[in-house]
């Protein structure tokens, strides 16, 4: 009732910011504040007044961290802002090292497995999202690997194991042997976090929206070194490549109108009462006017791939759902990226149609064994948003990123450590140019991006020494612990069989965990192995286990989970609902969306 | 903290000569004698008065790698001023001058002061350039010269201050137009002609409001 009233009021008056939803009993007075003031990345350690300059419009300095110890592995980072569209540069970035560790072996020095994150969001109509989301992305990501670290890394005793010292099937023991639960291997847990972190900070930001000042949405790429390997999730147009010796491997797609057409048609197929009749799922060649009504028009539906006639109707001059090619395609009229964060409250230009469905948070994950492969030390993972790529292709990227890494060789001691910072620089300044006049031109005669840019560059060595140096440091950390266990509780042999790990007679060997397959990439893709420089897609069609053929699924995750010696057909599988949920409760650091400070990370967000 | 001008200053000039080391006695007062290489463009900022007046100096400065080159020139469009700096003790950095001087005419408005700089003037047992060199290099090319050490401080403050009061002056002949930030001045909030709302004076004028 007060709110009714208090509306009223508020359009009378006019001029106020229009109202934030507020339910009943919640306190009325409050009025919206930013969650996360407007900032750029953490590890620049600007001050306020850096953010203006580098601001600055005009000149669009190119900016670089100025302590590179602040990202890891001397990773290159650069960004520029845009030539006007906005007036603050509406990019973020945020890395993080951490450490994924259970909380009843936190006392254990040198326990935990470390992990290091590497996150792009490219906002859109506002910078709030993509603040959001370098703010807080992290934290989810990390809760939901907690959830899973059983199937990450194993404890460090085998009695040990979880929050309860067992953990227990989630079958009824009777039902097994209908119901049989097959192995997964690691990955399909650490996609499996990220995809449900990309769903739940989407869901945080739609909350959020209705209590702060949030505007906007954002793409969002992540990069996480994990397990020997990288995973890149990625919902948006901004985008991760793979270079080595000057080649370039895609490590993701790019999600916008004119690739996920399909998709947006099926939706609108599916569930016409999204459209509300204003536009339709049929795509039109060319897309028909007035004057060709009654007569002939080339059409498909969303079931074809080729073409047909049909007669023109008035119905068929509603607004297609994708419209235009290319970059300049827009759903609903509208936007031209189809998956991200936030955008909550985005109606399309015309009819007001809500976006959201349309526009989805869905991340598609796709990894590199970089265990498994031999890597150069000159071979990185770019990411970069759609700034970049507009106008620099991935075979050019992979190319700029060599020269610039001549520029600064290995054997000078004193500045290689900077090679990846000016690959970065290099990238940016490609891609945004000089200033011609009023123009940007690129050092090709071509139009620079008046568009923000954003870089990392990431050379995969490094994550590969260090992978390498944590698994020995581990694997000397587990028989320390295995002897212990041996002399200690020789009786606990029995308890093995109902334990979900690897029935390895040695406990410290960790080969069934993080196998070197060479050249093969754990998964559970049919025929085992992958091209070698083929980034392994872990998205939903491979991950439909229950599509597959149990035999195969079951052979593929025994190379995965157990060495060859092992006798495999013991591994029995528990669940993850029952025990681990006490484990979530106890181990993951409350600090979602308030803080960062988790004792357990090397925290690179000190602002 | 308001201001009656911001000047863009631009530091220039070979790796190594000692261009961020002192803008961080300019801006800090202390020195670091083990800089990291300058990759991209920092910045740096500081309040001095001059004739009275609070200026806000703004400072860009540059990498001087070779390797950088292109990048730094597209830093030049937009400054008021340009610190080009050498060092005594080496006399490569001077012979350079010249390539530094073409680039930075070419790239920058025809009204930036440039300051000649001779940096390391507390290594005088090493020193390879002679101050009268330093001194007929900026009288050919119409710079205003000095030596200074980053290290020491000495004629730190100067070289900044005395740059500013040459634009200073120059906007005083009316040979800057302030009113277009390409040239590396902004006129302060509080005394913005075409802002008259926020005027200092802007209570005093009464309703009708102010004319300029």
């Amino acid at each position: 009732m007060f709110n009714k009233v208090r509306s009223a009021l508020y359009n009378v008056v006019g001029g106020v910011e229009a109202l934030p939803a507020v339910a009943e009993g919640e306190d009325q007075s409050r009025l919206r504040v930013p969650k996360f003031p407007y900032a750029r990345p953490h590890f620049l350690l600007f001050q306020q007044d850096e953010v203006q300059v580098s601001a600055d419009h005009q000149i669009r300095p190119i900016i670089v961290p100025r302590d590179i110890t602040k990202v890891p592995w001397q990773s290159g980072y650069a960004e520029t802002v845009n030539a006007g569209k906005s007036e603050w540069n509406e990019d973020q970035a945020c890395v993080q090292q951490r450490l994924l560790v259970r909380e009843s072996e936190k006392h254990i020095p040198g326990a935990g497995m470390p992990y290091t994150y590497f996150a792009l969001f490219d906002g859109h109509a506002g910078y709030g999202a993509a603040v959001a989301a370098a703010n807080q992305l992290h934290n989810v990501v990390h809760k939901k690997l907690m959830e899973v670290i059983d199937h990450i890394l194993p404890p460090l005793e085998l009695g040990n194991t979880g929050a309860h010292g067992h953990i227990e099937s989630s079958t009824p023991r009777g039902m097994a042997m209908w119901y049989p639960e097959k192995p997964l291997p690691a990955d399909v847990f650490i996609s499996g976090a990220l995809e449900l972190a990309f769903n739940e900070m989407d869901a945080l930001i739609g909350e959020d929206k209705r209590k702060y000042i949030m505007k906007g949405g954002c793409t969002a790429v992540v990069s996480l070194f994990i397990a020997g390997k990288v995973f890149v999730a990625n919902a948006g147009d901004s985008r991760a490549v793979r270079c080595s010796l000057s080649k370039p491997y895609p490590m993701s797609n790019d999600f916008t109108p004119s690739t996920e057409r399909r998709r947006l048609q099926q939706l609108a197929a599916h569930k016409p009462e999204l459209l509300s009749n204003n536009f339709t799922h049929l795509e039109y060649n060319p897309r028909p006017g007035r004057a060709l009504m009654g007569r002939k028009i080339l059409y498909r539906d969303v079931f074809m791939t080729g073409w047909a006639y049909k007669i023109c109707s008035p119905e068929d001059l509603r607004t297609p759902v994708v419209t235009g090619e290319g970059k300049r395609s827009r759903l609903l009229a509208t936007i031209g990226v189809t998956r991200g964060l936030g955008d909550h409250e985005l109606r399309s230009i015309i009819h007001n149609t809500p976006i959201k469905p349309f526009l989805s948070s869905q991340a598609e994950v796709k990894l590199y064994n970089i265990e498994a492969h031999n890597i150069h030390d000159t071979d990185v993972l770019v990411m970069g948003t759609d700034g970049l790529w507009d106008v620099t292709n991935n075979e050019k990227t992979a190319e700029i990123v060599q020269n610039s890494l001549t520029n600064f060789p290995f054997g000078d001691q004193e500045n290689s450590k900077y090679r990846f910072t000016s690959a970065a620089q290099d990238l940016v300044m490609h891609s945004r140019g000089k200033p011609e006049g009023h123009n940007w031109q690129t050092s090709d005669g071509a139009p620079g991006t008046i568009d923000d840019i954003s870089v990392f560059v990431i050379p995969l060595a490094a994550y590969k020494r260090e992978w390498e140096a944590w698994k020995q440091q581990n694997e000397k950390l587990r028989q320390s612990k295995a002897s212990d266990q041996i002399s200690s509780k020789s009786a606990q042999t029995a308890q093995s069989s109902t334990n979900r790990y690897p029935a390895s007679a040695n406990l410290s060997n960790m080969d069934g965990w993080f196998p070197s397959l060479d050249g093969k990439t754990p998964t559970t893709h049919q025929n085992g192995g992958t091209p070698a420089n083929v980034p392994v897609e872990v998205g939903v069609p491979h991950l439909n286990v229950s599509d597959l053929p149990l035999a195969e699924i079951s052979l593929e995750a025994e190379e995965v989970m157990a060495p060859e010696d092992t006798p495999s057909r013991n591994v029995e599988t528990i669940d993850s609902e029952e025990g681990l949920t006490p484990t979530i409760g106890s181990s993951i650091p409350e600090n979602g969306d308030k803080d960062n400070t988790d004792p357990s990370s090397t925290n690179y967000c000190e602002r | 903290m308001s201001y009656a001008y911001l000047f863009k200053y631009i530091i220039i000039g070979d790796t190594g000569v000692g261009k961020s080391c002192l803008l961080l006695q300019f801006t800090d007062k202390r020195f670091q004698p083990v800089h990291d290489l300058t990759i991209g463009v920092e910045f740096g900022a500081r309040m001095i008065t001059i004739d009275g007046k609070q200026i806000k100096l703004q400072i860009w400065d540059t990498a001087g790698q070779e390797a950088f080159r292109s990048i730094t020139r597209s830093y030049y469009r937009g400054a008021a001023g340009a610190l080009l700096v050498y060092d005594i003790t080496r006399r490569e950095t001077f012979n350079h001058l010249t390539t530094w001087l073409e680039d930075a005419r070419q790239h920058s408005n025809s009204n930036m002061v440039i300051m000649l700089i001779g940096n390391k003037s507390d290594l005088e047992s090493r020193r390879e350039v002679k101050k009268e060199e330093g001194e007929a290099f900026a009288h050919e090319h119409g710079l205003i010269f000095m030596e200074t050490s980053a290290k020491t401080a000495a004629n730190v403050e100067e070289a900044f201050i005395n740059t500013a009061k040459e634009i200073y002056e120059k906007i005083q002949e009316g040979v800057f137009d302030i009113n277009n930030e390409a040239n590396g001045i902004k006129v302060g909030p509080q005394h913005s002609p075409t802002n008259p709302s926020l005027s200092p004076n802007g209570q005093d004028r009464g309703q009708g409001g102010g004319c300029c």
